[in-house]
C-alpha cells in the first residue's frame, strides 16, 4: 500500500508546482487613499521588457499607446483625427516628401533643460536608427532648423506621418543614453517614472513641471498580474481598476462595476488567395463573410461584450462603410452552390470529388481566439465546409498563414494597418501575412500615402477598401473575413470616474492610462 | 476462504486493474469524436445528469475529454514503458555482459541522464522533436529507462556469478544459451515489474510535460491540456474542470501501481507460494 500512497502523493506533487502562482501585488494598499491616486492592474505582457524607451518600443510597436513619461509631437484626438501635443504646427511639402513641424517653447524636460527643436530631430533620427518595432523607412532624417522649428525630410511621401508623430516620445539629447535610458527615463510627458519593480510593478508620478494641465492623479501605480490574479486583486480590494475578460464578466465583486470599452481590437481570419484551394475561390471567401453571424459569436464567446467587425479599423476615419454586411446564410449557400460546392449525403460540400474541407488555426495560450475558432467552424459545419481546429506557435503561425487561415488580432491608430494586410510586398509579389494581390487596391494605398492632405488621405484609403468596382469588402476579393471587435472589459473600483476612452487599440494595456490624468474620485 | 488464498486474490486484483484500465482506454477510444465537440449553447455547465462532469468555456463534455484523455495517457503510456524497458534491458544486460569499459562508459552515461533533472530532459528531448505525440513519447521514453537499467546490470551480475551459470559455462553453453535459458528467466520478475511501473511515471510526465506547454498541442483533449486550461477558470469558481479529470488521473496512476503491486506477488518466488 505504501507505493500507492507514494505515487499518490507523486502525482499531486507533480502536477502541485506547475500550477503557478499568480504572484500577489506588491504592495498591500487599499483602493483611492488620498483621492489623488489610482493603482491599476495590467497584463504581464504589458511590463515594458525595454523599459520605457521609445526607441525600443515604448508606446510604440504593436500595442500603440501615449507614451505618458514623454511628449509627443502630436495626439490622436476622441475620434481619432490627429491633435497637437508639442506641435504648434504641422505642414507637408506639396511633394510629400518635406514635414515641418513648430513646437512649444515652454516645455522642460524632468532634470530642468528645456526641450528643443534639436530634442526632437535627435529623437527621430536615434530611432530610425535603433527602432527595434517600429519601421522608419520612410523618414530620411530630422533636422532642427532652429530652437522651435524641425524639418522631416522623408525618404518617400507618408501622408499619415502624423499618426507616427503621436507615437514617438521626445528624449533630452543630453541625457540620453540607450544602455540606461529604458531604466531610468527623462522626459517631458505628464508623469515622470518614480519607481520600477521588475515583473512587479510601476509608479508614475505626476510631472510637477508639466506645460499643459495639472494631472488630477498625482500617483499610479501599474501592478502587472496574470488575468486570475488581477480578479483576485479586485476581490481582495487591492486594485482600482483590473482588466478582466468575458470570463470574468459574471462575476460581481463587491464595491466594482465592470467597464466594457469599445476597441478595434479586432478578430479575423485571413483566406489565402491560392488557385486551387477552397480559400482561392472568391465566391467562397464571400460566402464565408455572409455566412458567419457574428452577433451569435459575440454571444456566445464574449458574453455580449464586443461588436461585430467587419474591416480591420471599424469606426476609424478611414474605414469604408461599404465592408459591412448582414448575416445571410441563404445567399452564402447560393454563393457556395454558384462556386460549384454542392451538398453531399454527410452535409459537406463537395466539387469534383473533393470535399470542402478547412483546417483553422489559431495561436495557443489564447482561449478567447481558441473558442472564436471553434465557434466559426462550427458556423461553417452549418453552410457545408468542414472544419477542423489546430494551436499554434507564434514559431510557425507566419509560415502556416500563408496556406491557411489563421485567426488574428489586429486594429492600430493608423491607417497603415491596411498597407500592411493588403498592399503587396515588391520581392514576393503577394501581401504580408495571406497570399493575395490587387494592383488597383495598391494603387489606392500608393495614393492615400502620397498626398499631402491628411484629411484627403482618409477618402484614398476608404477607396482602397472598395473604389466601386475593386477593393476587400464582400463586392471586392475578401482576403480576410473580419468576425469581431473584442471590448476591453475593466473592473472599476465605484467612485473612480475613468475619463472617456478613445476606441481601444490592439491589445489589452496600457491604453487605457492614456488619460489617467483626467481621471478622478467622487 | 477455502482456495482463496492471497495469489488468487492477487490474481483477481490483476484482472480487475486491468479490465478497468482496458475500459478506460476503449471508452476514451470510442468518445473521442465526441470530446472534440463545440457546443457554445451548453457551456460552463456544472456537473448534471447529462455531463456527469460538466461542460467548459466551449461546451465541451468533460466526461468524454476526461476519458479520451486518460485513453490517450494510457497508450502514450504502453508505448514509452515499452520502449523504456527495451533500452534498459539493453543497456543492462550489455553493461554487466560485456564489463570492462563498457560497463564504465554505459554506467557513466546513466549517471549522466540520471544527473539531469527529469521534466528538463523531457522537455528538452520533446521540444528536439517538435513536440506532439512524437516529442512527448521520444522525450518520456528516452528519460525513464535509467533506474531500471540499474536493476537489470544488477540482476544479471548477480546470477552470472551463482553456481549454475558458472557450472553452464565450464560445460562449454554458448554466452545466447545462457543468456537465454538461465539469465533471462531469472530477470523475468524484475522486468516486467520495472516495466509495469513506469506506467504511471511516463503517464504523469506526459501530463506535466503537455501542462507546461511542451507535449501534446492544445486542441487534443489530453490531460495535461485539461488541466492547464483549467488554471484560468478555477478563480470563478469552475472546480470541476480540473477536480474530475486531477482525480481520474491519480486514480489511472494507481490502478497502474495496483497492478505491477499483484504482478509482482504473483511472480516474486518469494511472495509466489502464498
Amino acid at each position: 500500500m505504501r507505493r500507492f500512497f507514494s505515487l499518490s502523493l507523486a502525482a499531486l506533487v507533480a502536477l502541485g508546482p506547475l500550477s503557478g502562482c499568480g504572484g500577489g501585488p506588491a504592495q498591500e494598499q487599499e483602493g483611492g487613499v488620498g483621492k489623488d491616486q489610482v493603482v491599476i492592474a495590467m497584463p504581464t505582457t504589458s511590463e515594458p521588457e525595454a523599459g520605457f524607451d521609445p526607441a525600443y518600443g515604448w508606446g510604440a510597436g504593436e500595442h500603440v499607446h501615449e507614451p505618458l513619461i514623454q511628449s509627443t509631437l502630436t495626439v490622436t484626438n476622441a475620434d481619432l483625427t490627429i491633435g497637437y501635443d508639442l506641435a504648434t504646427g504641422v505642414t507637408a511639402s506639396q511633394d510629400g516628401l518635406t514635414w515641418t513641424v513648430t513646437i512649444r517653447d515652454d516645455v522642460v524636460f524632468t532634470d530642468g533643460v528645456p526641450l528643443t527643436a534639436a530634442d526632437v530631430a535627435f529623437t527621430y533620427n536615434t530611432v530610425k536608427e535603433a527602432s527595434s518595432v517600429n519601421d522608419f523607412t520612410m523618414l530620411d532624417y530630422a533636422e532642427a532648423v532652429d530652437d522651435t522649428t524641425v524639418i522631416f525630410h522623408m525618404a518617400t511621401p507618408f501622408s499619415i506621418w502624423p499618426y507616427t508623430m503621436a507615437n514617438v516620445g521626445i528624449v533630452p539629447e543630453h541625457a540620453y543614453d540607450p544602455a540606461t535610458y529604458g531604466q531610468n527615463p527623462i522626459g517631458s510627458g505628464r508623469y515622470l517614472l518614480k519607481q520600477w519593480d521588475r515583473g512587479q510593478q510601476v509608479i508614475l508620478a505626476a510631472n510637477p513641471d508639466y506645460y499643459g494641465q495639472a494631472p488630477q492623479m498625482k500617483q499610479v501605480t501599474i501592478l502587472f498580474l496574470e488575468e486570475d490574479a488581477a480578479f483576485l486583486a479586485v476581490q481582495a480590494g487591492q486594485a482600482d481598476v483590473a482588466y478582466t475578460s468575458a470570463t470574468y464578466s459574471e462575476q460581481d465583486p463587491a464595491g466594482y462595476v465592470l467597464a466594457a470599452y469599445t476597441s478595434v481590437d479586432n478578430r479575423g481570419f485571413n483566406l489565402p488567395v491560392i488557385q486551387g484551394a477552397l480559400t482561392g475561390d472568391v465566391l467562397v471567401r464571400r460566402a464565408i463573410n455572409i455566412g458567419i453571424d457574428r452577433q451569435e459569436m459575440i454571444d456566445h464567446v464574449l458574453s455580449g461584450y464586443g461588436t461585430p467587425a467587419y474591416s480591420v479599423c471599424d469606426g476609424l476615419p478611414w474605414y469604408s462603410e461599404a465592408s459591412e454586411v448582414a448575416y445571410d446564410p441563404a445567399a452564402a449557400a447560393a454563393l457556395l452552390e454558384q462556386a460549384g460546392w454542392v451538398l453531399g449525403a454527410d452535409g459537406v460540400r463537395e466539387k469534383d470529388g473533393e470535399r470542402a474541407e478547412l483546417n483553422l488555426l489559431y495561436p495557443t495560450g489564447d482561449s478567447v481566439r481558441q473558442a472564436l475558432c471553434a465557434d466559426f467552424g462550427n458556423q461553417l459545419g452549418e453552410l457545408g465546409i468542414s472544419c477542423t481546429i489546430e494551436g499554434v506557435g507564434w514559431d510557425t503561425a507566419y509560415d502556416r498563414a500563408l496556406t491557411q487561415p489563421l485567426i488574428w488580432g489586429w486594429g492600430a491608430h493608423t491607417p497603415m494597418e491596411l498597407y500592411n494586410l493588403y498592399h503587396t510586398e515588391e520581392d514576393t509579389g503577394s501581401a504580408r501575412y495571406s497570399p493575395y494581390a490587387n494592383a488597383a487596391v495598391d494603387e489606392w494605398m500608393d495614393q492615400a500615402l502620397a498626398c499631402t492632405d491628411l484629411e484627403q488621405s482618409y477618402a484614398l484609403w476608404q477607396k482602397a477598401q472598395w473604389d466601386g468596382t475593386a477593393g476587400v469588402t464582400q463586392d471586392g476579393d475578401i482576403p480576410w473575413v473580419w468576425l469581431v471587435n473584442v471590448d476591453h472589459l475593466y473592473w472599476v473600483r465605484a467612485g473612480l470616474q475613468v475619463a472617456q476612452q478613445k476606441i481601444h487599440p490592439h491589445g489589452h494595456g496600457w491604453s487605457i492610462v492614456n488619460n489617467v490624468d483626467q481621471w478622478s474620485w467622487t | 476462504m477455502n482456495g482463496f488464498n492471497r495469489r488468487r486474490a492477487a490474481l483477481c486484483l490483476l484482472v480487475l486493474t486491468l479490465g478497468l484500465l482496458c475500459a478506460v482506454t476503449a471508452a476514451g477510444t470510442l468518445l473521442a469524436g465526441q470530446a472534440m465537440v463545440t457546443d457554445f449553447t451548453r457551456k460552463n455547465l456544472p456537473p448534471c445528469v447529462p455531463f456527469l462532469f460538466g461542460t467548459d468555456w466551449m461546451g465541451r463534455d468533460m466526461l468524454s475529454r476526461t476519458l479520451t484523455g486518460l485513453s490517450l495517457s494510457i497508450r502514450i503510456g504502453l508505448l514509452t514503458a515499452a520502449v523504456s524497458a527495451g533500452i534498459a534491458l539493453l543497456v543492462g544486460a550489455c553493461s554487466a555482459l560485456l564489463g570492462g569499459w563498457v560497463d564504465g562508459a554505459l554506467s557513466w552515461f546513466v549517471d549522466l541522464v540520471m544527473g539531469i533533472p527529469h521534466i528538463l530532459l523531457v522537455i528538452l528531448i520533446s521540444l528536439a522533436f517538435g513536440k506532439g505525440f512524437a516529442g512527448v513519447v521520444a522525450g518520456v521514453a528516452l528519460s525513464h529507462w535509467t533506474s531500471l537499467a540499474r536493476v537489470v546490470r544488477g540482476e544479471v551480475l548477480q546470477v552470472r556469478a551463482m553456481p549454475y551459470v558458472q557450472v553452464a559455462e565450464k560445460l562449454g553453453l554458448s554466452r545466447w544459451a545462457i543468456l537465454r535459458r538461465h539469465l533471462l528467466p531469472h530477470l523475468l520478475p524484475q522486468f516486467l515489474t520495472g516495466l509495469v511501473l513506469l506506467f504511471p511515471h511516463a503517464i504523469l510526465h506526459e501530463a506535466s510535460v503537455t501542462f507546461l506547454g511542451f507535449g501534446l498541442p492544445p486542441e487534443q483533449p489530453a490531460i495535461g491540456v485539461i488541466l492547464s486550461e483549467s488554471m484560468g477558470y478555477l478563480t470563478t469558481g469552475k472546480w470541476w474542470l480540473a477536480v474530475f479529470p486531477g482525480l481520474s488521473l491519480v486514480g489511472v496512476v494507481v490502478l497502474f501501481a495496483l497492478l505491477a503491486d499483484q504482478l509482482r506477488r504473483l511472480l516474486d518466488p518469494a511472495s509466489v507460494h502464498e
